[in-house]
């Protein structure tokens, strides 16, 4: 792995770790103490973000032990009662568990489908429109969903998809696609495409915007090239627009990735009712209700320390694969 | 390379070590000069969190907080759960930061393993002489468990020697529907559904949109409130939470076990295959089954007043005489006339929720929070927060509260902005009181619901029901109390729930089971409902859920030891 050379900027070209090793030999590599007296500056700036991460992202990682523990919070650390791997044993051999992992990962791996797919495809066509004040119209409308709270938009799906007056089974009937209101709500296997489907409609304008402005960086004269060239709208898009926005997609791919288990509960619990808890339950929600709320803080603690190896693991098994086949990555 | 890192991470850990206890330090000095205060009756300020929402709470900035603060010193910051929440408590035991007072509800069980609450035995005998009064009798009911018998909440939820005078759960229907049919007699699941299918024969629509014949509240928790509670009560039991419990050998099992119920949860499915039950009763959300109440369309629920009383108050300010007709009246609807509603049994003073101390507390601190609960549970303090201020909410004529007709009429029908304005009601749930019904030494009574108050705070269209019924409240059609013996466990629902994880995983994926499976048997075609309840019968007589079973069995067994009211 590549790391962060001080005051320098991480090199995502990939000439760079062969040209690092052979200056390497070529030059007596300086001290580390050498480097740091020159570059002091840099380092007294970057030493309040360093204690941030410290204190706030490594220092609570000891909070894992309890994982280990019967733990009881009027306790001192070493009057807890160790017993090993006894609540992870408990996690895996419940049912329940898997139900949850196997709902957090269909939605967040639809999620992730269709919430790449969709902005970059929007981001294009938008970029594709020639009157600036339409455009312009367009993107705000398209992103203000954003900024509506779960809470309200869990109610304006509810509104939608209801049977008295919902809007959509209205149009349905109107249309004479179906002949009775049909309850969406009630079906457990349409969960899944309902949050993701209201997760699209919130979240899409959002996203498009850092394809907007990746796709402003990309040099004009490319195109006039491939118009000299007989290349039409379509050929541009797929030959000049895209590769040129491809950097970021997989940089936002693979930070996605890490966060496929850690898709959150609101959504599910919002949407969700009595009738489809086999299929919104998530991984979140179990260690609330199974953790939290009863006290069990190991059991927990256990739950969120499965949430966080199997995170890293799959950033870098996609971080990794990435790098083999595209040569762009992220670490 | 090693030792490089380690040096410069010794800096950053000690600095990061140094800024932890900076701000460790500045946050409890504050907390303490805040109460650093004269014990008697200078200010003093203590935190506060209560495990239910208070949408109407303003900060002690209403009529009855302010002349709290005047008498005692005493400010309230007080917090209040929003919703469901039952992370707060489990989140305060882990960072170990608690307010000063708290009214945990059914969290109490895990306070005390945390060893977070004061045990207040001895402060009570020493400093609370109107607490040590009022719970004369029933000290034992306060005490936690047989094991440990310390007392550690003082109940402020139930009024000591509360009688009810009004019943606001049962089967609820709409008074219209009453009218038009010539108020027939409802007793029966029968009757209850003939009088809801005649009218809805007749007016198919109200207000030109569709009438809902019959919708319960089946969102998150209050499923057992309009929906599997419902079952027990139509078939002659009182309410135990999820438990039928053996009045002779204090055996338990889930309730959905017994076989009446089921036919309880059949009527319900055949209520939705005729297109009675609306479709959405299990889909749609808390504020969408209000909204549909306080449109007038709804013939028939089965819920508790409590829960719908804020929708059925659009109602009641409407202009429109047939829309203050559509609220709802009480019945105490069972399966056949073989079955009583239990709803009024007498079950002692059921002890259960209340007020608790914390060890936030100094030594000091907690005797000046026990001496402001025990004002509160004075005379002085309780009618004050019942009645309100003398002159302004209530008047004295003949020795007599009275509560003159302009403020009933706004604490009827703009309930909310007056209890903001006032802050009667808000301070009832802080301190133990007397309960309906008991009176003090001027022969006035403690609370404002008594049968005379009750009766003038109906609306016209209440009353003009009820007298065709022949009955003064609601409740004159119930079974009275003497009919129907007494629990010598209180109410199990108010029992400290065990904080073994053998009860509580066990209870949580019975929870899980039960608003799964009934609402799947209720949706169902008839045909199937028989095999979809079976299937979850099977499913709660798993060892796990067998176990909760008898754990809970040893919980009553106790506590009918510690109360003495075993046989």
């Amino acid at each position: 792995m590549e790391t962060l050379t001080p005051g320098g900027t991480s090199k995502n070209s990939p000439g760079a770790p062969a040209a690092e090793a052979n200056a390497g030999k070529r030059f007596k590599k300086p001290s580390f103490w050498r480097t740091a007296l020159q570059q002091k500056y840099l380092y007294l700036m970057s030493l309040p973000f360093v204690i941030w991460a410290f204190v706030f992202s490594y220092l609570p990682l000891w909070g894992w032990t309890m994982a280990f523990q019967n733990f009881k919070p009027a306790k001192g650390f070493f009057a807890q009662e160790w017993v090993g791997f006894k609540h992870f044993q408990e996690l895996f051999t419940d049912d329940r568990f898997y139900l949850a992992l196997r709902n957090t990962l269909a939605m967040s791996v639809m999620g992730l489908v269709v919430g790449f797919i969709i902005p970059v495809i929007f981001a294009m066509l938008l970029n594709e429109l020639r009157g600036m004040l339409f455009k312009r119209f367009v993107q705000t409308v398209s992103y203000l969903p954003h900024f509506v709270s779960w809470v309200v938009v869990a109610g304006i799906v509810t509104k939608m998809l209801s049977t008295q007056g919902g809007a959509i089974n209205d149009l349905l009937v109107g249309l004479h696609i179906i002949n009775e209101p049909v309850q969406f709500m009630a079906k457990g296997e349409w969960f899944w495409y309902i949050v993701t489907a209201s997760d699209v409609w919130k979240e899409m304008g959002w996203s498009t915007i850092i394809y907007l402005a990746a796709i402003t960086g990309i040099d004009q004269e490319q195109y006039e090239a491939a118009r000299v060239d007989g290349a039409n709208r379509y050929r541009q898009m797929w030959h000049i627009t895209l590769p040129g926005i491809r950097t970021t997609i997989s940089v936002l791919f693979i930070m996605q990735v890490g966060h496929l288990l850690q898709i959150g509960f609101e959504k599910q619990f919002l949407l969700g009712n009595n009738l489809v808890q086999e299929y919104s339950q998530v991984l979140e929600l179990y260690a609330l209700q199974y953790g939290l709320q009863m006290g069990r803080f190991s059991y927990g603690t256990a739950i969120s320390i499965f949430n966080s190896v199997v995170s890293v693991i799959l950033l870098f098994t996609v971080n990794g694969i990435f790098k083999k086949v595209s040569k762009e990555s992220i670490m | 390379m090693v030792s490089k890192k380690v040096k410069w991470v010794a800096p950053v850990a000690l600095a990061s070590i140094v800024g932890l206890t900076a701000c460790g330090g500045g946050s409890s000095s504050t907390g303490d000069s805040s109460k650093a205060a004269d014990t008697e009756t200078g200010p003093v300020e203590f935190s506060m969190f209560s495990a239910d929402p208070n949408p109407n709470w303003v900060g002690m900035k209403d009529e009855v907080g302010k002349a709290i603060t005047e008498k005692t010193g005493v400010t309230l910051n007080a917090e209040y759960a929003i919703g469901g929440d039952t992370q707060k408590i489990p989140l305060m035991i882990a960072s170990g930061e608690y307010p000063d007072l708290i009214m945990p509800k059914g969290d109490t069980s895990k306070l005390v393993e945390a060893g977070a609450l004061v045990d207040l035995t001895d402060l009570i005998d020493k400093y609370a002489p109107n607490i040590k009064k009022m719970f004369a009798e029933d000290m034992n009911r306060l005490k936690y468990s047989k094991e440990d018998q310390s007392i550690y909440i003082i109940p402020t939820y139930n009024g000591v020697g509360q009688t009810s005078f009004d019943a606001g759960g049962g089967f609820e229907l709409q008074l219209e529907v009453l009218k038009e049919l010539g108020y027939p007699e409802i007793r029966t699941l029968e009757d209850y559904e003939n009088a809801i299918k005649e009218y809805y024969a007749k007016h198919p629509t109200i207000n030109g949109q569709p009438t809902i014949p019959m919708t319960l509240n089946a969102d998150d928790w209050k499923i057992m409130i309009g929906v599997t509670n419902p079952a027990f009560l139509a078939t002659g039991l009182p309410d135990n939470g999820e438990f039928y419990i053996n009045p002779e050998t204090f055996e338990v099992k889930m309730h959905y076990k017994r076989p009446e119920e089921k036919e309880y949860f059949r009527w319900l499915n055949k209520m939705y295959n005729e297109g009675l039950l609306d479709k959405e009763t299990f889909t749609q959300k808390d504020d969408q089954y209000k909204a549909k109440i306080s449109s007038g369309r709804v013939l028939g629920t089965i819920n508790q007043e409590w829960d719908y009383s804020e929708a059925e108050n659009v109602l009641k300010g409407s202009s429109d005489a047939t829309m203050q007709n559509r609220i709802f009246g009480h019945f105490p609807v069972t399966l056949s006339e073989e079955y009583k509603d239990h709803s009024f049994m007498d079950v002692g003073f059921p002890g259960g929720y209340g007020i608790g101390l914390t060890t936030n507390l100094s030594e000091e601190e907690q005797i000046r929070a026990i001496k402001f609960i025990d004002w509160m549970a004075s005379d002085e303090g309780q009618v004050l927060y019942q009645w309100g201020i003398e002159g302004k909410h209530y008047n004295v004529e003949n020795g007599k509260r009275v509560i003159p007709q302009e403020i009933q009429d706004r604490k009827t029908k703009d309930t909310a902005a007056f209890t903001k304005e006032t802050g009667i009601g808000q301070y009832t749930t802080m301190a133990p009181h007397y309960g309906d019904g008991v009176k003090d030494a001027t022969d006035n009574y403690y609370t404002t619901n008594f049968p005379e108050q009750i009766q003038s705070a109906y609306t016209q269209p209440e009353k003009d029901a009820l007298k065709e019924y022949g009955a003064k409240t609601w409740k004159d059609l119930f079974p009275q109390p003497e009919e129907l013996g007494t629990s010598p466990w209180g109410a199990a629902f108010n029992l400290p729930a065990p904080s073994d994880p053998a009860y509580t995983v066990a209870f949580q994926k019975q929870t899980d089971i039960v608003r799964k499976r009934i609402p799947e048997a209720i949706l169902a075609t008839p045909d199937k409902f028989d095999a979809i309840y079976d299937g979850m019968i099977k499913e709660l007589n798993a060892p796990d859920i067998v176990k909760m079973e008898e754990i809970f069995s040893q919980q009553v067994k106790d506590t009918v030891e510690l109360w003495g009211t075993g046989k």
